[in-house]
């Protein structure tokens, strides 16, 4: 009998990842909203959201279909069905900024935070050294900065609705010594001055530790610097612009030191489950983990019409790596509810379905409640007192 | 701005953060105990009150928990607030000499800086002088010296400090190893603390004794007296450094050729002497000689501040150039201070303190003089040397009701020892300039420190005991 994901919401993102979906034609267009227009973000019982692709060729191959019975929607397979819910289009997206931007040019929303980019680019294009399974749309020309004002007035509008109390910055990736971060400082400076929201940066690592403490007083609450992929030779081939710019020994000091400095938990990175061996993704994590930091295991589609064409690995084959995830996480007695909700990845907390693990107790409620409204507020109370007894203020010599 | 994470437990943190209000709910506490207190035998109730504002900034000013010049505020606040004297009085005593004098000294000295005149004299007595290793350590211990009784000490350190950390690195000297940069380095801190002490202008710590001293007793001492006074400390003090930099370090270079490349090098970037040093200088030299021959008449304050309007006349600087040079902190905590010690001695408090602690035992002047430089110099080994003086001085003072000592003694034996810190960075900002260097570390401070320390009580006991009487000041028996 063929193996079905359905009842577990751990796995069945997974797989809901890879295969994709196909949407009730009868419905006419659905109202639900997309990362950035693609794929349909759907909740998962349990409350796991997932973005799962549905416009792509390969997802007409999918056994799963997403369908409606009275007020209920359903995913089923050949096996079986089961109650799914998916998200509505936050409203804001559909509005402009003053200046005349659409929102949504702007944000995406990842399930339990909204991405921000105040400028797309990417420098590694410009310089002929992208990643060569890059599908973040970033070899397009460089769009507009958006004025602070301008970012200010989305997160204003995504706090109102209340879609998300985490916001998530990206800088783009420059050359600059400080990886970014002085790019995105007026903007930090102006969400922290304004809102009382977690804020999560993505940058680069830069070329000095001390700017890593700038980024830690400047208001971040997480930060990102993703490796990508933790074998050395596969980083230099698929990553040439970071191995260049950046060197994956820096991306390791950096991360080790960031994880010194940020609370335990939120400090992050990327490693992309199905560009490496799995022994060297799981390798990877024992690395990250080691050092106090987050992994978060993207799963590598390839890009239509991309030129890298390395086959995606099955759900059989990538399961066990957040199993592996999870229990790595674990034993380090890192902190799991800081990255956990998003929709676009599977993060430990969620290995935890896959391992078939339950908590109870403190810890179970403790969960629950950072992942309610109310939970992420005391978040930021605390992150906000401990970079307040921690950030000092020194007089340059 | 730069930041700093601590990363310490966060618990350890937030203990640390309570520890501050705590503090400062015990402080409140206790001085209101104090004030409700009833009065003591042989004490006024303004006296009590004095003592209870006193013990308060005494706090304070040695934990430094809050700036010295706002705990000097707090003390002008609350002497009319408790009672003590009445306001009129103590804002009166904010307007005292003392105060202005410290504030156009600053103001000509930040005046002589901003010309590029001291660093000019500097570069050249070191090119000139130092043409081998011991000759250029010489050269950089006497200058340091020789500037600090014209400017502020901490001033001359930082003015000196760039030049010398240039000679060692064009010298190749290793960081914590050379021992001749370590000398150099000794040097400039040690000629800095006692060429300031040699005449009013060094550590302005002089006129702020002065100041308590005029106020509380109605003498005074004059610029060249208390020169006079000091100077065999000075010259014997700078002989045994000397003596001691060459016995407890060795010289292990040869030849400073690359260091006069170096003050070439920047002599050369310094370009002609210009209209404004010129002037800058004449103005100096004008200003010292009249604060020696009219000090007395006319007052040192009124010299002073003849001096800087001169300075704004003949246009050699602007107003937002001198900003930066002028301590404002350090003014308003002598404003402070002398008003602290006024109460203390009008209030009849310094002389029950004085009477009630230490005039028991203290029968002898020379006693006196000899534990008073003591714990000047142990105070100002911790604590800012102002604030030795703020909370020694008035407590000296009180003493002289009951021992037959002249005051102008004690203000000598407290205002010269709070200068000779030695053996810590954190005693006075020469030395934690000269650690900063990382070319000589906190031990090889303290190691000289001590036995520096040790000598110049004894050799300032000595002056008072011996020489002192030769020129008529004071005589102890
Ligand atoms: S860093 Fe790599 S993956 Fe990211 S946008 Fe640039 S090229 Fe694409």
């Amino acid at each position: 009998m063929k193996k079905s994901y359905l009842n577990n919401p751990g796995t069945l993102k997974i797989d809901l990842m890879l295969r994709g979906i196909r949407l009730p034609r009868e419905d006419g267009p659905l109202a639900f909203y997309g990362r950035a227009g693609e794929g349909v973000d759907i909740v998962l019982p349990g409350g796991s959201p997932v973005n799962v692709p549905c416009g792509e060729e390969f997802t007409r191959d999918s056994p799963y279909v997403l369908k409606k019975a009275g007020e209920r929607w359903l995913i089923s397979d050949t096996t079986g069905e089961v109650e799914v819910r998916p998200v509505k289009m936050p409203e804001f997206l559909s509005r402009t900024t003053g200046e005349g931007t659409p929102y949504s040019e702007i944000a995406t929303v990842h399930g339990s935070y909204v991405l921000i980019l105040p400028k797309k680019e990417c420098v590694f294009f410009e310089k002929k050294v992208e990643c060569s399974y890059c599908a973040g749309g970033y070899d397009e020309r460089p769009g507009r900065t958006h004025t602070v004002d301008e970012v200010v007035e989305v997160v204003s509008a995504v706090l109102e609705e209340g879609v998300s109390e985490i916001i998530y910055l990206s800088t783009g990736f420059t050359e600059d010594d400080d990886g970014g971060i002085g790019f995105l400082t007026p903007y930090i400076e102006a969400i922290k001055k304004r809102f009382n929201c977690l804020v999560a940066v993505e940058a680069l690592p830069p070329k000095n530790n001390h700017w890593i403490d700038r980024t830690y007083a400047l208001g971040a609450d997480a930060l990102l610097y993703n490796l990508e992929i933790f074998d050395e030779e596969l980083f230099e081939a698929l990553c040439p612009g970071r191995a260049r710019f950046v060197g994956r020994k820096r991306y390791i000091e950096a991360l080790r030191y960031a994880a010194d400095i940020f609370p335990n938990g939120t400090v992050a990175s990327h490693l992309i489950v199905g560009l490496e061996p799995p022994g060297s993704t799981c390798m990877g994590i024992d690395f990250l983990t080691d050092m106090g930091v987050v992994p978060i295991l993207p799963i590598y589609r390839p890009r239509p019409g991309g030129a890298l064409r390395i086959e995606p690995l099955n759900a059989e084959v990538i399961i066990p790596i957040y199993r592996h995830l999870y229990r790595a996480v674990k034993k380090k007695g890192i902190n799991m509810n800081w990255m956990r909700d998003i929709s676009v990845v599977t993060t430990p907390i969620e290995g935890r379905l896959i391992a078939g693990e339950k908590t109870g107790g403190i810890s179970g409620l403790i969960e629950k409640f950072y992942g309610t409204r109310l939970g992420l507020k005391t978040a930021w109370g605390l992150s906000t007192l401990r970079r307040k007894l921690r950030v000092k203020e020194i007089e340059e010599d | 701005m730069a930041v700093e994470i601590d990363r310490r437990s966060i618990w350890v943190l937030l203990v640390l953060k309570g520890l501050r209000p705590a503090f400062f709910v015990l402080l409140a506490a206790g001085f209101y105990y104090l004030i409700k207190m009833p009065t003591p035998e042989g004490l006024t109730p303004e006296g009590k009150n004095a003592i209870a504002v006193f013990i308060l900034c005494l706090i304070l000013w040695v934990s430094n928990i809050i700036p010295l010049a706002i705990t000097s505020l707090f003390a002008i606040a609350l002497v009319p607030l408790v009672d003590i004297l009445p306001k009129e009085e103590v804002y009166g005593l904010f307007g005292n000499e003392a105060v202005f004098f410290i504030l156009g000294a600053f103001i000509l000295a930040g005046a002589v800086m901003h010309s590029g005149l001291s660093n000019r004299i500097a570069l050249v007595i070191m090119d000139r002088f130092g043409s081998s290793p011991a000759r250029l350590l010489l050269s950089i211990y006497l200058l340091a010296a020789l500037l600090s009784c014209f400017m502020s000490e901490h001033a001359v350190a930082a003015m000196l400090f760039p030049i010398v950390f240039e000679i060692a690195k064009s010298l190749g000297l290793r960081p914590g190893r050379s021992t001749y940069a370590k000398m150099l380095f000794l040097s400039l801190a040690w000629g800095c603390v006692i060429g300031g002490i040699a005449t009013f202008l060094g550590g302005a710590r002089v006129p702020l004794a002065l100041g308590i001293l005029k106020e509380t007793t109605g003498r005074t001492i004059d610029f060249i007296s208390y020169s006079v006074g000091v100077f065999p400390v000075v010259v014997i003090m700078l002989l045994f450094g000397y003596f001691l930099l060459t016995r407890l370090f060795s010289m292990d270079i040869d030849s400073v050729e690359k260091a006069h490349e170096v003050l070439k090098r920047r002599i050369q970037s310094m370009g002609k002497i210009g209209y404004n040093e010129y002037m800058v200088g004449i103005i100096l030299v004008v200003t010292v000689v009249a604060w020696a021959t009219l000090g007395a008449r006319v007052g040192l304050a009124t010299v002073s501040l003849a001096a800087v309007v001169a300075l704004f006349v003949l246009r050699l600087v602007r107003w937002k150039d001198i900003e930066e040079y002028v301590n404002w902190g350090i003014i308003l905590m002598y404003g402070g201070a002398i008003i602290m010690g006024t109460a203390l001695e009008r209030s009849g408090a310094a002389m029950w303190i004085a009477q009630s602690t230490i005039g028991g035992w203290m029968v002898e002047p020379w006693l006196a003089v000899a534990v008073l430089s003591l714990l000047a110099l142990l105070f100002t080994e911790g604590i800012s040397n102002a604030a030795v003086i703020a909370i020694l001085l008035p407590v000296g003072i009180g003493l002289t009701g009951g021992v037959n000592i002249d005051p102008v003694l004690v203000t000598y034996a407290i205002a010269v020892p709070a200068g000779l810190a030695f053996t810590l960075p954190l005693s006075t900002p020469a030395n934690a300039i000269a650690v900063s260097s990382t070319y000589l570390t906190i031990r090889d401070m303290a190691k000289a420190g001590v036995i520096m320390s040790i000598t110049s009580w004894v050799v300032f006991n000595l002056v008072a005991r011996f020489y002192w009487p030769l020129i008529g000041l004071g005589g102890l028996r």
